[in-house]
């Protein structure tokens, strides 16, 4: 009897005492890397070099999965848009709307959480197993405001700058197929007349928001790494899974804000 | 003359590496596919690490998967509420969700989180394995890895995530419901009502079918990721890196793919 309620109380408490140390030391993570962005000096060099590794050597990535995004969304719209009502003179304004307002940063956010998040996590996984990060300790350097938060500023302009090329490539690939398939002129499916202030600040704001969650996110998973190749491996898959759900939420959150404030 | 020409080889060497790499992955992936092909036919198949997997790959991604559909379910009401509010089809608000939910968004965010959690979690660990020699030891034991490692992996994931797609959908419509209940003032009644007559059962199996190959590509690239791995825990953490990238990558290919043949 005794046994059975005290294995019930572990089995309750164990997840809930984990979630919430992870939570709290997520949560540190991110205060001590605002305050170490305001407070301390920041090495310009090296934000720049990471906003090299993660925004320029993202393009061709996000190039490719944005492009075929925008082509399967416009073309299975248009399908459907051709089996009710064959009048295509609004696809290409909606279009525009909501990939600026969600599936532009969203989707961006969600492919720098893979790519960028993953690195990110193994780079400093690895410097953790290795002890590289205990000697910059004793070097009196802290590994937040030398690791993480070059990466979080670099990051956060560069989702942004990603999210604006993002809308770019969808747009250009989501007029090709219409223009092939649909016969659809560029000038009827370039058009911006349902994009309001609105959608661009809450798109931008997304864009931001993920850019910013997602180093400190995997910089967090990679400095508690424990273990050797295997801890780093965890360390890893935790960062996507992690930074992935982050993106998926912030999304929910940013978008009931968006529709509270500009639905009227 | 002599830079301009410098920078020419520069650029051509890069393109020409990074060609080099693409056509690697892919022909890597697609004989480790054959080979799992040439495996199951007679079936030569670990039953118990078929089990074994199915219980890590499915049941273990279960929360993620919920916890995801539920979100995109949830964005997709608030998204399309907007939209049809701004133009006053109140009609279409069901099929909008379903439409968008069953045939695109739900299989792209499940599949990505899927590679994250499951395709990153399996490069790990079979990347973990093959540093420290443990795949070698199964060869020098008489024990072919493929039948042993990969096939009952691949069999677990094509299966799993065709499963947790249902699963995933009939989540993403709960998500819809409370969200269209509580914050768009929009009867859940009416929303599922207008949802099962819009006639959508091309969109869930085109979905299901999205699912099942996102399956096949999510293992075939993971486990061939995971048993080329060299060099210790650097060598781990940059093959789940790319792992994920051309797991993001092959989702968005696939995606394309099915949607196009399925409206041929």
């Amino acid at each position: 009897m005794n046994s059975s309620a005290e294995n019930f109380f572990e089995a309750v408490g164990t997840p809930v005492v984990e979630v919430s140390r992870a939570w709290g030391s997520l949560m540190g993570c991110g205060f001590r890397t605002l305050r170490s962005i305001v407070m301390a000096p920041i090495a310009w060099r090296e934000v720049i070099h990471q906003a090299y590794l993660i925004g320029n050597r993202s393009v061709p990535f996000i190039t490719v999965t944005l492009g075929f995004l925008g082509l399967i969304s416009v073309y299975q719209v248009a399908m459907q848009i051709q089996q009710i009502i064959p009048d295509f003179s609004m696809l290409g304004a909606a279009f525009l709307q909501i990939m600026i307002r969600e599936f532009a940063p969203t989707i961006t956010g969600l492919m720098i959480a893979t790519r960028v998040g993953s690195g990110i996590a193994a780079e400093i996984g690895s410097m953790t197993v290795t002890e590289q990060v205990d000697a910059l300790r004793m070097c009196n350097a802290d590994p937040i405001v030398y690791l993480i938060v070059p990466r979080a500023l670099a990051c956060t302009v560069m989702v942004l700058m990603l999210s604006i090329y993002a809308v770019l490539v969808a747009t250009i690939a989501g007029m090709l197929i219409a223009n092939a398939v649909f016969d659809i002129n560029y000038r009827t499916f370039l058009s911006v007349q349902l994009v309001s202030t609105d959608d661009v600040i809450v798109g931008s704001l997304k864009a931001l928001a993920y850019g910013f969650s997602i180093p400190v996110i995997a910089g967090n998973a990679g400095l508690t790494a424990t273990g050797g190749s295997e801890g780093v491996g965890w360390a890893t898959t935790r960062a996507v899974v992690n930074t992935s759900f982050a993106v998926v939420v912030l999304d929910f959150f940013l978008s009931i804000v968006g529709h509270i404030l500009f639905s009227h | 003359m002599k830079p301009l020409a410098n920078a020419i080889s520069a650029i051509t060497a890069s393109v020409g590496a990074s060609a080099l790499n693409i056509a690697e992955t892919i022909g890597g992936a697609s004989l480790l596919l054959a080979r799992i092909i040439r495996a199951l036919f007679p079936p030569r198949v670990d039953s118990d690490e078929v089990w074994r997997n199915l219980y890590n790959v499915g049941v273990k991604s279960y929360p993620i998967v919920v916890m995801t559909a539920l979100f995109v379910g949830a964005i997709m009401v608030i998204q399309t509420a907007f939209y049809v509010q701004k133009t006053g089809a109140t009609g279409l608000i069901g099929y909008g969700v379903g439409f968008s939910v069953f045939a695109e968004i739900g299989p792209i965010l499940i599949g990505l989180m899927f590679s994250g959690r499951v395709g990153a979690n399996n490069t790990a660990e079979l990347g973990t394995m093959v540093v420290t020699e443990q795949v070698d030891a199964l060869r020098a034991l008489a024990i072919d890895p493929l039948p042993y490692l990969v096939v009952p992996r691949f069999l677990a994931m094509m299966g799993m995530l065709t499963l947790l797609m249902v699963l995933g959908d009939l989540f993403a419509i709960v998500g819809a419901a409370l969200t269209a209940q509580l914050l768009v003032d929009l009867h859940w009644r009416v929303l599922l009502a207008d949802l099962l007559q819009s006639h959508l059962l091309d969109e869930f199996t085109m979905g299901i079918v999205k699912a099942a190959c996102f399956g096949v590509s999510i293992s075939c690239i993971s486990c061939y990721f995971g048993l080329s791995v060299r060099g210790g825990a650097t060598g781990v953490g940059r093959a789940v890196n790319n792992s994920v990238v051309s797991n993001a990558t092959a989702i968005f290919v696939i995606d394309f793919a099915v949607g196009y043949l399925y409206s041929l």
